[in-house]
């Protein structure tokens, strides 16, 4: 058993090693954007063998695999138009999506219906290790079957016997990871979507998510926004969240401000309309009552620079506001629905 | 030494002249009438009506104190936190008048103006009293909630504020869903008057004893949703039960924390300031708190005092000067996210 410490800066140095192992059968601990994984090739019949009798698993549940991108997810399942639609909005994210397989994974991968989950995970080491190999990785999290999933490599390997640390070829350690959970498994291969296990994000379909709390409005803020820097845009990003009172939008606006590093107490700008916090700009248009007075906010001058900015209520500004907005500055709408008293839709579509 | 304040953080444009700590004219040119018909503070109207009344309320000032401008030794100005636009208005005007007359400026934080406010007097230099420090004020308005540990005048910490919707707002958000327009405050009082505060029942945010914290947005919305299917006959013949009970949750929060914090920090005196502080009832309310610990309270000496005022700022730029003198005219702008 080796074991390696990664980090940004050492990780391209390390990618032969580690796709090395994967290729010639190995085993091997992998940190993902969520928890702890468990990657082998799930080509290779007898490394996925090997996965399985690690996680005392029997043969018929399936495996998820990880992929880079959705022409590599095509190769292994298959994607009708709407759940092309479901990789497009969702991934990179927390979700595996559960498709018909095309039996191309050795066997113990697909479930014993020929099913197969598919993640594109949002990390750069997952994504770099797969580009590399030009092959997926099986993505199941380190633990054993019917234990809960870990965050550190020594809270892993404390619930290991010797015998199956023996069976582990590689460690690669990047530290503890963010308390995320597992990812959401979404059942695609009928028309309405099934939620097999609930992670972080619960969609309800591919251009809303739903949230039961404060904390989960967060996880979403923080998703829609790795979705934009995705996208590796310049100019300033505007996020207009449209929705009635108590859904959830300062919330989001919060983690908005969390993410791009803003430290102090992000609170309602009702009262003064907008708070500038630098690098992080917060609107709120509930009291203004015409187009005018947004233009007499002066507000194109905030626009000018590369900033992230939060507009609570944004269809108070008027149409011709929002267009200018639209063509200068990288908008995103995010539509907040009252569901019911612990329940929150946030739609989206980009 | 005289001074000359001068506020527009954000809706009404006011100047003040003192005498050292006495007020010799307060001018607070509200702009109610305005608003009332938009349900908000409109900045449009806002900086405009500052810009076209700035001149008119600082000589209105000077007149009623009946100094001129060469009486003037310092003037103080708001520099933040409020609306960019607003403080701009004020704060250019004062430092160009600064300028033309050759007086020292003072630029100060609005929310240093709302806790010093109690200790304001009249021109006759009433009340008289000297505080007792360390003093924990609360001070409370349509854009700030927070709770202050005053070491000394000009040695502040902020020991619990709020985690999102100020106490105001969420007071003027709920006359707003009761369609009873803007502001909110005093009418959600009047209404409230006679009405049952526990018909509604509401949550009590962030519990837990060690927080010090406050949160109003959990209420909001819980009072919102559940009123948000009554029919309007339903809603007009609750409406002081309704008013009644949302005011009242809105105080049991900011009593129960200010107690807490009371117990945590044993100062030797209390005071309680802002525009929500012109609630009568929230004065009694703050009054037995008072009494129950033991301990003195400062509250402004007249209710035109709570909300907004220059006379807060001419006070609050007094001290400062004597601390630590003027501010450095051509180095310094308006801040307005301006912490204290």
């Amino acid at each position: 058993m080796d074991m390696i410490t990664i980090n940004q800066n050492n990780f391209d140095a390390h990618l032969p090693e580690i796709a090395k192992i994967i290729k010639n059968g190995g085993l091997v601990l992998f940190p993902s954007d969520t928890v702890y994984i468990l990657a082998v090739d799930p080509i290779n019949p007898n490394a996925v063998k090997k996965l399985l009798s690690f996680k005392n698993r029997w043969v018929g549940k399936a495996i998820s695999i990880a992929v880079c991108d959705t022409k590599m997810a095509e190769k292994y399942v298959k994607l009708s138009t709407s759940t092309q639609k479901l990789y497009k909005k969702l991934l990179p994210g927390p979700f595996t999506i559960v498709t018909n397989g095309l039996h191309k994974v050795a066997p113990g991968i697909e479930a014993e219906n020929s099913t197969l989950g598919i993640r594109i995970p949002n990390s750069k080491y997952i994504l770099k290790l797969i580009k590399y190999l030009n092959l997926p990785i099986t993505a199941t999290s380190a633990n054993l079957s019917g234990r809960s999933p870990h965050y550190s490599v020594a809270s892993f390997l404390h619930t290991l016997s010797q015998k199956k640390k023996n069976l582990l070829d590689l460690i690669v350690d990047a530290g503890k990871l963010p308390k995320n959970l597992p990812s959401t498994v979404i059942d695609a291969t009928e028309s309405e979507l099934k939620i097999l296990r609930r992670g972080d994000l619960i969609a309800s379909n591919s251009t809303s998510l739903l949230s039961t709390s404060e904390i989960e409005t967060g996880k979403i803020a923080n998703f829609l926004f790795q979705k934009i820097i995705n996208k590796k845009l310049n100019g300033p990003i505007v996020l207009g969240l449209s929705g009635d009172l108590g859904c959830g939008k300062t919330v989001f606006s919060q983690s908005i401000g969390k993410i791009t590093g803003i430290k102090s107490h992000i609170t309602s700008p009702t009262f003064v309309i907008v708070n500038d916090y630098g690098k992080f700009l917060h609107f709120d248009l509930y009291r203004l009552n015409t187009t005018k007075d947004f233009i007499d906010l002066k507000f194109k001058d905030y626009f000018k620079k590369n900033i992230v900015a939060c507009i609570e209520w944004p269809e108070i500004m008027g149409k011709s506001n929002l267009d200018w907005l639209k063509q200068h500055t990288n908008y995103f709408a995010i539509n907040f629905e009252y569901i019911s008293q612990t329940e929150r839709r946030l739609s989206f579509d980009f | 030494m005289y001074i000359l304040g001068i506020e527009t953080s954000c809706d009404d444009t006011c100047a003040a002249v003192l005498y050292d700590d006495k007020i010799l004219s307060n001018v607070i040119s509200s702009q109610i009438n305005l608003h009332q018909e938009w349900g908000g503070v409109v900045p449009d109207i806002a900086k405009r009506a500052h810009q076209e009344r700035i001149d008119p309320v600082v000589n209105t000032a000077l007149k009623n104190a009946k100094k001129t401008i060469d009486d003037i030794d310092l003037i103080a100005v708001t520099r933040g936190p409020g609306l960019g636009i607003a403080l701009a208005v004020g704060f250019n005007y004062a430092k160009t008048l600064a300028k033309k007359h050759n007086i020292k400026l003072v630029a100060v934080n609005h929310v240093e103006g709302h806790l010093l406010s109690v200790f304001l007097k009249n021109s006759k230099g009433l009340p008289k009293f000297t505080p007792i420090f360390p003093c924990l004020g609360l001070t409370v308005s349509g854009g700030h909630t927070k709770i202050v540990l005053i070491e000394d005048v000009g040695d502040y910490h902020i020991v619990g504020e709020t985690l999102d919707d100020a106490a105001g707002e969420a007071l003027d958000k709920s006359a707003k869903l009761l369609g009873l327009g803007y502001p909110g405050g005093p009418i959600i009082e009047r209404v409230a008057k006679g009405g049952d505060c526990k018909f509604l029942i509401l949550p009590n945010p962030l519990p837990e004893k060690v927080n010090f914290n406050l949160s109003f947005s959990g209420l909001k919305t819980s009072f919102y949703y559940q009123i948000k299917n009554w029919s309007v006959d339903k809603k007009l013949k609750h409406l002081s039960d309704l008013a009644a009970s949302f005011q009242n949750a809105v105080f049991n929060h900011l009593e129960r924390k200010f107690s807490l914090i009371i117990d945590e920090y044993k100062p030797l005196s209390i005071l309680a300031s802002g525009g929500v502080l012109a609630n009568s009832l929230l004065r009694s309310r703050v009054r037995k708190l008072a009494k129950t610990k033991s301990l003195p309270l400062y509250l402004p000496y007249s209710k035109k005092l709570n909300t907004d005022n220059a006379a807060m700022i001419a006070l609050a730029g007094f001290h400062q000067f004597k601390r630590s003198g003027p501010s450095d005219i051509n180095n310094i702008d308006i801040a307005p996210r301006f912490e204290l």
